[in-house]
């Protein structure tokens, strides 16, 4: 992965988003022709639930800047209960990834509706405002040892 | 401690294991015996009133007994284990984790009085919370005050520092997975560090696929982790693994409130169940 840093780098940001909700308000917001940053790879995913915290971990390994996970508000779930789950475990992992040196602004949670296509935009849009301003991820991502010298000694 | 003595325990562990053995319920009594080291015990299975006479009881017994019964899941006799606190908080996290069954296991407790194991200054639970037979009078349990200072400390570095100190401790990793195979909480029957076509994590040790394995390790057992120090223990490169499992179980705590695995009730792992107040930072 690169690490240059200059006006023209955009950041790579993963965004899962749950079937039912996020993915429905990103839809609506294309419908109604919002216009939000380009950078934002949308993966869609049957629940917010079901994203494992591995593939995070993946994501800045494969070069992510920065993750975004959205999914339906807690009570609105379409499997009842999937995003009670999601809440635990992504707070969690946050703290977590803070802990090892991942600024909590790269890897952030938020529930969007399908009709919040307007917070889905805005949210993305601060989002990679936010990841902009923190410029390229170089932690966990893959290739230390090809781009530093050593590595093991 | 107070009671009995180190000779006595011992004694009384040979007795119960014969005891067991006779019954002929119990096919094999798992605990320590001496090696050629003053200093070192090993892990011994006594099949016969011979063997439990080798069995010993000193500071030096300090590998957990617990997870060996896992190398027998469907057991046609019942696994006799000699068990101190940490080991019966072990068997509750398997048993609980559905690995094992209760009635598949003879546990001889024993009234632990420390080892010479650095976790040990730490430990809450002395007296065995599971057993079949209790050997000592309990003793009154402490609170370790000191149980997440290390974790706090370490939060006040600044975001780089922690990320180069675990970077470098992750570059000392071999990838030998001594700390799951020792690991109470790692029973899964397959684990995924195992499943390298599935692509969870690369094969080579480097930095980046240790990371990903240390950092998957740590969320899987984070709410199961009953803090025996045995992945810390068997690590050859001396990463300080318990450092990481530790601010999962300080976060849980703070979020969802005191929280302590491996004890004989019926809780679940916290990411195994949710609250609806519980706090919501997603809005
Ligand atoms: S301290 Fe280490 S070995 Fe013990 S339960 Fe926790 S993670 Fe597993
Ligand atoms: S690392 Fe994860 S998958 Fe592997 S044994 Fe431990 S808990 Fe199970
Ligand atoms: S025991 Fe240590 S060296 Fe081996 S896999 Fe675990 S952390 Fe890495």
């Amino acid at each position: 992965m690169s690490v240059k840093k200059d006006s023209s780098w955009e950041p790579v940001i993963l965004a899962f988003c749950c079937n039912w909700c996020t993915y429905t308000g990103a839809d609506t917001a294309g419908l109604n022709r919002m216009k939000y940053p380009e950078n934002v790879r949308v993966i869609r995913v049957p629940c917010s639930s079901r994203v494992n915290p591995q593939f995070i971990l993946r994501a800045f390994q494969k070069g992510a800047d920065g993750v975004l996970v959205c999914g339906c508000h807690p009570g609105d779930c379409h499997y009842a209960t999937g995003n009670y789950y999601t809440r635990r475990r992504f707070m969690l992992m946050q703290r977590l990834l803070e802990y090892n040196g991942i600024d909590p602004k790269r890897f952030q949670a938020k529930w969007i509706s399908g009709s919040e296509a307007a917070k889905f935009r805005d949210t993305v849009i601060k989002v990679s405002a936010e990841i902009k301003a923190l410029g390229p991820n170089t932690k966990f991502a893959e290739g230390y040892y090809a781009q530093n010298e050593g590595g093991n000694e | 401690m107070g009671n009995l003595t180190k000779e006595q325990i011992q004694d009384r562990i040979r007795e119960e294991a014969k005891k067991a053995l006779a019954t002929g319920e119990v096919s094999c009594v798992v605990g320590w015996t001496k090696t050629r080291f003053p200093d070192k015990t090993k892990p011994f299975f006594a099949y016969t009133d011979a063997e439990c006479d080798l069995l010993v009881w000193n500071e030096y017994c300090i590998n957990s007994t617990a997870k060996y019964a896992l190398d027998d899941r469907y057991p046609e006799q019942k696994i006799g284990l000699i068990t101190r606190g940490c080991d019966s908080r072990a068997l509750n996290r398997m048993l609980k984790d559905n690995q094992l069954k209760r009635e598949n296991l003879y546990i001889i407790g024993v009234v632990c009085d420390g080892k010479e194991n650095p976790v040990c200054d730490g430990c809450q639970h002395k007296n065995p919370l599971t057993y079949d037979v209790l050997i000592g009078e309990p003793v009154e349990e402490t609170i370790n005050e000191k149980r997440f200072t290390e974790v706090e400390a370490f939060e006040k570095l600044s975001a780089d520092e922690k990320y180069e100190y675990w970077a470098k401790q992750y570059d000392k990793c071999i990838h030998c997975y001594a700390c799951r195979n020792a690991c109470p909480a790692c029973n899964c029957v397959e684990c995924y560090a195992d499943q390298y076509r599935v692509g969870w994590q690369g094969k080579a040790a480097d930095r980046e696929q240790n990371q990903v394995y240390g950092l998957t390790r740590v969320f899987h057992v984070g709410d199961r982790c009953i803090e025996c120090g045995e992945c810390e223990r068997v690590c050859p490169m001396h990463l300080p693994i318990m450092r990481q499992t530790k601010k999962m179980l300080k976060d849980i705590n703070d979020l969802f409130g005191n929280y302590e695995c491996g004890l004989p009730d019926d809780s679940k792992p916290v990411l195994g169940e949710y609250k609806l107040e519980d706090p919501d930072e997603f809005m």
